[in-house]
C-alpha cells in the first residue's frame, strides 16, 4: 500500500517550486534585452503574496513523506522569517542590478532556489532531506557568490566559499553515514528513539562532531569560519546580505533541530563543548572585527562573534535559551538587513565599500546615516532597541543553566563590540567629509529603510509579542526533548 | 572474510586521501577531485552500511548523493573556468587579493 501524502502540509514548498517554473518561463517569453526589470516586479508580487498565504498556515501541522517532512511552529516560524528576509534581499537585487542589464533575471531565479532550499531545511526530519535541502540552498550560493564575473574578488570569493562548503557538506555527509550504521535510520524520530535509550559511544560522538561541522559551516562558529571574511567581501553585496541573515538562520534551525531534538537525551555531552566554542567564537569575531577597514568584512567579522552569542543559547540547553536564540534572530534580521541595504544604497552612490569613505555620511546623507546609526547601535547591544533584549535573553538563559562564566565573557565581549561599532557611528557624525555631495535617495527605499528602522526600535519596546511567538515557536517543535 | 570493518576502513583511507588532498594541493582542480573522494568515502560507507544492517535505506542515499555531487561539480568547473579567464591561472595561491 502506498502512504498517504498529506499535501497541504507541503503546500508553500509547492507554491515556491511553481513560482520559479512559471518566472523560468516568463524569462523566457520576455524579450531579450528589456529595460524594465518585469522578474523583479513579478516576484515581489508573488513574494507579497506567499506572506500572506503563509500566516494562513500557521495552524497548519503534522508529519508527512512517511515521517521525512515535518510542518509544526518552528518550520512555520522559520518560514516567514525567510520569507520577509527574502523581501528585503529582493529590494536589495533591484537596487543592486540596476546597471547589469539582461544577466539579473537569472538572479531572480537563483535567490527563489536558495528560499526554496532554507523553506525545506526548515521542515526536513529526516537526514535525507536535510542534505539535499542545504545543497539546495549552498550550491545557489554558490553560483550567486560568483555571479559578478568581472570582478576579480567575486570570482576568488565563489571559489573559496565553493572549496569549503563543499568541504563541510563531505563532512556532514560521512558523520550521517555513521549515525545510519549505528541508529539504523535517517529518520529524525527512530533516531531520537536511539539516543533516549543509549548513552553515547565514541563512534557517535565522532559522527556528532562531523555533522555539528556543516552546521557550524552555516552559522560559522569558530573553526569552520575561515569563509565568511573573504566571501562576505568579494560576494555581491545581496548574496552577503543573505548569508549573513538567510543562510545563518538556516543553521541555527538545523542546529535546533538537531540538538534540542534527536541530540537533546545528550545534552550534557555536548552542551560544555558548545559552551567553550561559543566563547571562543564571540573572542575571535570581536577582536579580530576591531581592525578592519572594509565594511562589509567588517560585519563579517561581526556575524561570527554574533554565532558565538546566538551559541549560548544553544549551549544553555533549555526551552528558554532555544527561544532566546529565535528572539534574537528576529531582531538581528532586521538589524542586519537594514545596515547592508544602507550598504548596498552607499556603494552605488560612491563606489566604495571602505569605512573611511563613510566620514560625515550625516551630512551627506541624513536617512542612511541615521538608519546606519540605529542599526550599529542595536548590533552593540544598547538598550532599548532589539539588539539588547535579545542579548538579555541569551544571557538569561544562559546564567540559569549554570554558565556563569560564559556570561562574564560575553559581557566582556559586548564591551569591545561597542567600540567598534561605535567607531563606525563617530565617522559618520563626528568627522569631515571627504566629499560634500549629497547622496540621494529614493522614495521607496526611504520608505523600506524608516520600516526596518521601526522594526528595529519596535521589537525593542515591545518585546512581548515577538518574545511569545518565539517560545510558541519552540514550545510546537516536532521531537522537541526539554 | 570481508567484513564490515575492511568496507569502513577503505572508505576511511578514501576519505583521508580526500582531506590529504584537499589540504595539499595547489591546482583547483585537484581539490575539486578531491572534494569528490569525500563523497565517494561516504558512499562506500553507506552502502556497507546498508549491506550490514539489512534496510535499503543506505542505497538509495547513494543516489542522492551521486546527484548532488555532480551538481557540485558542475558549479565547481564553471567557476574554475571563470576563474581561469579572469586571472589566467588555476593555481589556489593566487587567490590573495584578500586577506584579513
Amino acid at each position: 500500500m502506498l502512504p498517504v501524502i498529506a499535501w497541504n502540509l507541503i503546500s508553500l514548498e509547492i507554491l515556491i517550486t511553481l513560482t520559479l517554473v512559471s518566472l523560468v518561463i516568463l524569462d523566457i517569453l520576455l524579450p531579450k534585452g528589456t529595460k524594465n526589470d518585469w522578474l523583479g516586479f513579478a516576484s515581489f508580487t508573488a513574494l507579497l503574496g506567499l506572506i500572506v498565504f503563509w500566516t494562513t498556515q500557521q495552524s497548519v501541522t503534522g508529519i508527512t513523506f512517511s515521517g521525512m517532512f515535518v510542518s509544526d511552529s518552528l518550520s512555520w516560524f522559520f518560514k516567514g522569517f525567510f520569507l520577509i528576509t527574502m523581501i528585503f534581499i529582493f529590494v536589495m537585487t533591484q537596487q543592486f542590478f540596476k546597471f547589469l542589464g539582461e544577466r539579473r533575471n537569472e538572479f531572480y531565479l537563483l535567490l527563489w532556489l536558495s528560499l526554496l532550499g532554507m523553506c525545506l531545511i526548515a521542515s526536513s526530519a529526516d537526514f535525507l532531506l536535510l542534505f539535499i535541502s542545504i545543497e539546495i540552498l549552498t550550491i545557489s550560493l554558490y553560483v550567486m557568490t560568483a555571479y559578478l564575473r568581472s570582478d576579480k574578488l567575486s570570482i576568488e570569493a565563489g571559489m573559496k566559499y565553493l572549496i569549503l562548503g563543499a568541504l563541510s557538506s563531505g563532512f556532514f555527509l560521512y558523520g550521517i553515514s555513521f549515525l545510519y550504521g549505528i541508529t539504523h535510520s535517517t529518520r529524525f524520530a527512530a533516531i531520537q528513539m536511539f539516543t533516549a535509550t543509549h548513552s553515547i559511544s565514541p563512534l557517535m560522538l565522532f559522527a556528532m562532531v562531523l555533522i555539528f561541522a556543516a552546521v557550524g559551516f552555516k552559522i560559522v562558529a569558530v573553526p569552520f569560519h575561515m569563509w565568511v571574511p573573504d566571501v562576505y567581501q568579494g560576494a555581491p553585496t545581496p548574496v552577503t546580505a543573505l548569508l549573513s541573515v538567510g543562510s545563518k538562520a538556516a543553521g541555527f534551525i538545523i542546529l535546533i533541530r538537531l540538538f534540542f531534538g534527536i541530540f537533546g537525551p545528550w545534552h550534557a555531552e555536548w552542551s560544555i563543548l558548545l559552551a567553550v566554542l561559543s566563547a571562543i567564537t564571540m573572542c575571535y569575531g570581536n577582536l579580530v572585527a576591531m581592525f578592519q577597514t572594509n565594511i562589509k568584512r567588517l560585519l563579517g567579522y561581526s556575524s561570527i562573534s554574533h554565532a558565538g552569542y546566538l551559541l549560548m543559547g544553544a549551549a544553555a540547553g533549555s526551552m528558554i535559551g532555544a527561544s532566546a536564540m529565535n528572539f534574537y534572530l528576529l531582531g538581528y534580521l532586521f538589524t542586519n538587513l537594514a545596515a547592508f541595504l544602507v550598504i548596498i544604497l552607499f556603494s552605488i552612490a560612491v563606489k566604495s565599500d571602505d569605512i573611511a569613505d563613510y566620514a560625515g555620511l550625516a551630512r551627506r546623507s541624513g536617512i542612511l546615516a541615521g538608519t546606519l546609526l540605529i542599526a550599529l547601535i542595536s548590533l552593540a547591544g544598547l538598550p532599548p532597541l532589539a539588539g539588547f533584549f535579545g542579548k538579555f535573553a541569551l544571557l538569561m538563559a544562559i546564567i540559569e543553566s549554570g554558565f556563569i562564566w560564559l556570561a562574564l565573557i560575553a559581557g566582556i565581549n559586548i564591551v569591545i563590540s561597542l567600540y567598534y561599532y561605535l567607531m563606525i557611528v563617530k565617522k559618520i557624525y563626528v568627522d569631515t567629509p571627504n566629499s560634500t555631495s549629497l547622496i540621494a535617495v529614493s522614495l521607496p527605499m526611504r520608505l523600506i529603510l524608516i520600516l526596518s528602522m521601526l522594526a528595529i526600535i519596535g521589537i525593542g519596546i515591545c518585546q512581548g509579542p515577538f518574545l511569545d511567538a518565539a517560545i510558541a515557536s519552540v514550545k510546537g517543535m516536532y521531537l522537541l526533548h526539554f | 572474510m570481508i567484513g564490515l570493518g575492511h568496507y569502513l576502513a577503505l572508505s576511511a583511507i578514501v576519505f583521508s586521501v580526500g582531506v590529504f588532498g584537499i589540504i595539499t594541493s595547489r591546482n583547483v582542480l585537484k581539490v575539486l577531485l578531491s572534494l569528490e573522494l569525500l563523497l565517494a568515502a561516504s558512499n562506500i560507507s553507506f552502502v556497507a552500511f546498508s549491506r550490514f544492517n539489512g534496510d535499503y535505506t543506505g542505497q538509495l542515499i547513494v543516489f542522492f548523493v551521486i546527484l548532488v555531487a555532480a551538481a557540485e561539480v558542475a558549479v565547481g568547473l564553471a567557476i574554475i573556468v571563470l576563474m581561469y579567464r579572469r586571472l589566467n591561472t588555476i593555481q589556489a595561491d593566487e587567490l590573495k587579493e584578500m586577506k584579513w
